[in-house]
C-alpha cells in the first residue's frame, strides 16, 4: 500500500509539476495543487498505462486527493486480481 | 491505404452521406461501426459491403438523442474492436417547415438530433482520445447553418450550432492531437433531396455555379482529406463542400 501510494505519488507530481512533498495525502488537487480537469484525466491515464488497468470515467471525479486517487487504484487493482 | 487498422465510428450510416463516409473509410482500410435508427434492412446489407472491402463492420440500432445509448456505442465499439480513433457525427433529420406552422415536436426533434446527437456522441468519445492523446472528430453539419434557408429555422440552428460545437472543441482539445473539424454540404443528391420537387430542384441547379448537385463522394472527399495527414494542421474548421452555391 505504501509502495502503491509512494509510486502515486510521483507519477502525480511529475504530471502537474510539483515536488512529491507537495503532494501529501489530503492535499486538494484542484484547490491546493491547482490540478485542472485536463490534468486529472492525464492522472487516470498513467495510473490505467502503468498498472494495466481500465479505470471507469465516472471515478474521475473521486480523483481529489493522494488518498482517494489510491483508494481508487488499489480497488481496481483488487478486483483485476 | 490512408485509415488502415483504424477504427471509426459514423453515426446515422445506412443512408446518404453516412453510407458513402462508411465505405469510404472502410476502403481506406478502417473497421467502421455505425449507427441507425429505422433502416434494418439496409444496415445488414452495408455491413456485407464493408466485409466484402476485408474490413470489421458493426451496425447498432441506436438513437442518438439518448445519452445513455450514446456512451454503451463508444463502450461497444472499443469492447469488440479494441480501440476507437475517429468520430463522424453525421445522424440527423430534417423537418422542413414555416416558422408560423412548425410545432415544438418539430423542433425539438430536430435539434435533439443534430445537435444534442452530436454532443452525446463526442462527449462519450471524449475522455477516450484525450486519454489516448489522439483522435479525430468530423461533423457533418450543413451550408443551411452557415447561409440559412426558409422554412428550415429548426436544421439551420442545428447545423449553426454544430458549428460552434466544432470551433470550441478544436480549441479545447488541440493540445491532446485531437482535431475537431465539420463540413458544410449544399445540396447533395441524397434522399434528403429527393423528398423535393421537381421544379424547385430545377431552380436550385440553376443557381449552383458548378451546375450541377453534389454527389455523395463530392463529401466523402473531403472527409476522407481531413482525416489525413494532408489535414494536420487544420482544426476547428468548416469545409463547404456546396459547388459555389454560396460562396461568401
Amino acid at each position: 500500500m505504501q509502495d502503491l501510494e509512494n509510486e502515486i505519488r510521483s507519477m502525480i507530481a511529475e504530471i502537474i509539476e510539483r515536488d512529491p512533498s507537495e503532494v501529501t495525502p489530503d492535499a486538494k488537487f484542484f484547490e491546493d495543487l491547482g490540478v485542472d480537469s485536463m490534468m486529472a484525466l492525464e492522472i487516470m491515464a498513467a495510473m490505467e498505462k502503468k498498472y494495466k488497468i481500465s479505470i471507469p470515467e465516472e471515478n474521475l471525479a473521486k480523483l481529489t486527493t493522494l488518498r482517494e486517487t489510491v483508494a481508487v487504484a488499489k480497488e481496481i487493482l483488487e478486483k483485476k486480481g | 491505404m490512408l485509415l488502415k487498422d483504424k477504427v471509426a465510428i459514423v453515426t446515422g450510416g445506412t443512408r446518404g452521406i453516412g453510407r458513402a463516409i462508411v465505405l469510404e473509410l472502410a476502403r481506406e482500410g478502417a473497421n467502421v461501426a455505425f449507427t441507425y435508427l429505422r433502416s434494418q434492412q439496409e444496415a445488414e446489407s452495408l455491413c456485407g459491403e464493408v466485409e466484402k472491402l476485408g474490413r470489421r463492420a458493426l451496425s447498432l440500432q441506436i438513437d442518438v438523442r439518448d445519452f445513455q445509448k450514446a456512451k454503451e456505442l463508444v463502450e461497444k465499439v472499443k469492447e469488440d474492436f479494441g480501440r476507437l480513433d475517429i468520430l463522424v457525427n453525421n445522424a440527423g433529420i430534417n423537418k422542413d417547415k414555416a416558422l408560423m406552422l412548425m410545432a415544438k415536436e418539430d423542433w425539438q426533434d430536430v435539434i435533439d438530433t443534430n445537435l444534442t446527437g452530436t454532443f452525446n456522441v463526442s462527449r462519450n468519445a471524449i475522455v477516450t482520445f484525450l486519454k489516448q492523446k489522439s483522435g479525430d472528430i468530423i461533423n457533418i453539419t450543413s451550408v443551411s447553418g452557415i447561409a440559412g434557408m426558409g422554412r428550415q429555422t429548426n436544421y439551420a440552428a442545428s447545423k449553426a450550432g454544430i458549428i460552434g460545437f466544432t470551433k470550441s472543441l478544436a480549441k479545447e482539445v488541440a493540445a491532446y492531437n485531437i482535431r475537431v473539424n465539420a463540413v458544410a454540404p449544399g445540396f447533395i443528391e441524397t434522399d434528403m433531396l429527393s423528398s423535393l420537387k421537381d421544379e424547385y430542384k430545377d431552380a436550385i441547379v440553376k443557381k449552383i455555379p458548378l451546375g450541377r448537385f453534389g454527389r455523395a463522394e463530392d463529401v466523402t472527399g473531403v472527409v476522407k482529406f481531413l482525416l489525413s495527414d494532408a489535414a494536420g494542421f487544420i482544426t476547428g474548421q468548416t469545409i463547404v463542400v456546396d459547388g459555389g452555391l454560396f460562396i461568401q
